[in-house]
């Protein structure tokens, strides 16, 4: 694989917001690849599978059927091979109790779904362009949940 | 102890046995002395007849002396003879009959040496008269003697019955100034017994009706407490532990479904009727109030005949009473009614829990599931204007404008109704918070606003409070922005908040309040304000003052505010005037 590519994932089980996924990264004009995954299972099978890629940022969606976000994110942060990938929330709700949750359990960072694509984008982008390996020793509870 | 009225009883008793026993001994005495006295006097005639007898005999002795002297016949001897041995035997009587002592005995020894010498005179004489036929002028000489004897005796028996007449007039004074005081006594103590015993007998009178009085207040007490016990559903037993012997009141065998004492009450007749799950527990209990003798608070079930299940709760106690005797004092109440009532309010809490978490499931679905298409649509509907603007009418794309707008609201009513619920949420948890940074935070999150509506906030120090600190910080925010959106255009608003400490009884909305202190937190804007007349109907879910056009809102975030101060047992007041201002009032109680 190209280095110059960055490669994200997204797995969340909504089609519209698959397509909005990436559609945005078509228009921001980033040099990436995006990976699709139906449902939790479907994502773990790829990351388990230990002749492909790892991305550099997942996106997880937390309500999925079959296995959800929350229990990919606790089976990624308890493997060896997957706990340095940088792991953002992408969400519907941002509920006291998820961003808690995922907080604690490892994720970098927690994205409430924006309801205006141009809004998307700049999430996206910032996400994208935040070097995670260094920014993970300034992470708090406060700055967990992304604010634009 | 003994009553007062027993002791005094107790003591009539003793005084009249005492003087019964007086009078019986005094009686005893008098009787006894009467009879000494009739035989003094018995004593007295027979010494008189004795006496009377001695010169009979005498004489008797003298005429056959002189028959002898005439007739020397031997015959006239035979009387002679036998009166001398008459005589000889009523001396011997009179010595047993005199008095022992005195002037009585030389008398009779004076009689007895003149009789003998009248012996001597007659013995003399017959020796004479044997030697001469004839009277000798010795003989006469003796017979003139023997006169002059005579008369002595005389002399001495008249003596000695004018001396007993006086020892017997003596005796009779005395015995008579004895006996002169005893009937008197006798009277006076007769008397004294029965005012005693009258004393006694009214006495035991008064006691009676008194104690009948309390026997009439007993039956009236006993007849309530048997009303009380049916109507309050309770029971008395009584267990007498010396005889290790019980008594039930009417209303225990009521609770057990019988007739009143319609079975001996006995431990194994009552365990009977107890639960067959509950016996053992019962049974340990009962041991140990046989051990300790006390019965804590204890709960068993019990069984009528007909199979209904009651709930009973007994407890007793140890009494001692005056006489020393030990009785357990217990009480059985029937708690099946408290027992049913508990099960059905658990019954309800725990409706009111699947309720709950039905609403959090809701609130959950509303907040995702309800979110999502609405985002989706927000999202296209900015595709569509961005990719595809051009190829679009004018009306069109006012169109487009309508819809944003339209599911821009429907997100805003969304939001706020999920805000209002979480204020119902259980997580309560009261943490001493500083006010001043609330505020803070809720100025922070209305930054965009404030500036650019150019309001100006002053605001009094706040004190630091026991609140759900997330509740006050959106209460805060949801007053400001109040202010914000009803503020008067061209007019940068500005948003007064003051604090004080009030006594609640001093203000008219918390007079009532359970607390003695509020904190009274004031909001005061100069916006457009309201009629007075809406001041409560302000606070109401969707209730709304403005058309929608006019100013954006819900008509959720003022009845959310109420919520939040109702959550802290406070009471928030709104007061308007129209084009002046809006101010709204927060009393928090100091929850100490």
């Amino acid at each position: 694989m190209n280095s110059d590519y960055i490669n994200i994932a997204l797995a969340d089980d909504d089609e519209d917001d698959r397509l909005f996924f990436t559609e945005a990264f078509e228009e921001l004009k980033i040099k990436s690849k995006v990976l699709l995954f139906k449902d939790g299972i479907e994502l773990m099978e790829y990351l388990n599978d230990s002749n492909n890629t790892l991305p550099n940022l997942l996106f997880l969606d937390l309500n999925m059927p079959k296995k959800s976000g929350l229990e990919c994110l606790k089976d990624i942060k308890s493997a060896k091979r997957l706990r340095g990938m940088a792991i953002a929330i992408y969400s519907t709700s941002a509920s006291e109790e998820d961003i808690e949750n995922t907080f604690v359990k490892g994720a970098n960072v927690y994205i409430k779904k924006p309801n205006d694509f141009e809004k998307l984008k700049k999430v996206l982008s910032e996400v994208v362009t935040t070097n995670w390996q260094y920014h993970t020793s300034g992470l708090n509870k406060d700055n967990f949940l992304l604010r634009l | 102890m003994p009553t007062p009225s027993s002791r005094y009883l107790r003591t009539a008793f003793v005084v009249g046995l005492f003087v019964i026993l007086c009078i019986g001994g005094f009686t005893y005495k008098h009787i006894s002395e009467l009879s000494q006295t009739s035989k003094v006097v018995k004593d007295n005639y027979s010494l008189r007849s004795e006496l009377e007898l001695i010169i009979s005999n005498l004489k008797d002795a003298e005429i056959g002396h002189r028959g002898f002297l005439l007739t020397h016949d031997s015959l006239f001897l035979n009387p002679y003879n036998e009166s001398l041995q008459k005589i000889t035997n009523n001396l011997s009587r009179l010595d047993t009959l005199i008095v022992p002592s005195g002037e009585q005995v030389e008398k009779l020894k004076e009689l007895k040496s003149d009789i003998a010498s009248r012996f001597k005179n007659f013995d003399k004489s017959f020796s004479l008269a044997e030697d001469d036929a004839i009277l000798s002028q010795d003989l006469l000489f003796l017979l003139h003697e023997g006169e002059i004897k005579m008369d002595r005796i005389r002399t001495d028996i008249t003596e000695m019955l004018e001396l007993e007449q006086r020892l017997l007039i003596h005796n009779q004074e005395i015995n008579e100034a004895k006996r002169g005081l005893t009937p008197l006594l006798f009277y006076g103590l007769l008397i004294v017994t029965l005012i005693i015993l009258l004393l006694a007998y009214f006495k035991m009178t008064k006691d009676l009706k008194a104690l009948k009085e309390n026997n009439v207040e007993l039956e009236i007490f006993e007849k309530l407490t048997k009303q009380s016990e049916i109507v309050s559903n309770t029971s008395t037993w009584v267990w007498y532990i010396e005889e290790n012997e019980f008594e039930f009141s009417d209303n225990l065998y009521r609770l057990l479904g019988e007739e009143p004492q319609s079975f001996e009450p006995t431990l194994e007749n009552f365990y009977k009727y107890v639960h067959e799950e509950d016996i053992n527990h019962l049974g340990q209990q009962v041991n140990m109030m046989m051990r300790e003798e006390e019965l804590p608070f204890t709960k068993y079930r019990v069984v009528h005949k007909d199979g209904t299940i009651k709930h009973l709760k007994a407890y007793s106690k140890l009494m001692d009473d005056t006489e020393g005797d030990k009785k357990m004092f217990g009480v059985t109440i029937d708690i099946t009614s408290e027992v049913e009532n508990y099960r059905i309010i658990e019954q309800r809490n725990q409706e009111l829990e699947r309720t709950n978490k039905e609403l959090s499931a809701f609130n959950y679905v509303a907040s995702h599931d309800l979110q999502e298409p609405l985002r989706k649509i927000q999202t296209f509907m900015s595709r569509l204007e961005a990719k595809e603007k051009d190829r679009i009418s004018e009306s069109g794309q006012l169109y487009i404008q309508r819809m944003k707008s339209a599911s821009a609201r429907m997100r805003m009513l969304i939001e706020d109704l999920l805000q209002y619920s979480r204020t119902n949420t259980s997580e309560k948890e009261y943490l001493k918070t500083n006010m001043n940074m609330l505020l803070e935070h809720a100025k922070t999150e209305l930054l965009d606003s404030i500036e650019e509506k150019q309001a100006k906030i002053i605001c009094d120090d706040l004190p630091t409070m026991e609140v759900i600190s997330f509740q006050i910080q959106q209460l805060f925010i949801n007053l400001i922005s109040n202010s914000l959106k009803y503020s008067k255009e061209e007019v940068p608003p500005i948003i007064e908040i003051t604090h004080e400490e009030v006594r609640s009884r001093d203000v008219e909305q918390i007079k009532e309040s359970l607390y003695k202190f509020h904190h009274k937190i004031t909001f005061m804007d100069n916006g457009i304000g309201f009629e007075q007349t809406y001041a409560e109907k302000i606070f109401l879910l969707f209730n709304r003052l403005h058309g929608k056009s006019e100013y954006s809102g819900t008509g959720i975030g003022l009845a959310i505010c109420k919520k939040i101060v109702e959550n802290h047992k406070g009471v928030i007041i709104a007061e308007g005037k129209p084009n002046i201002g809006a101010t709204f009032i927060i009393y928090l109680p100091f929850l100490k």
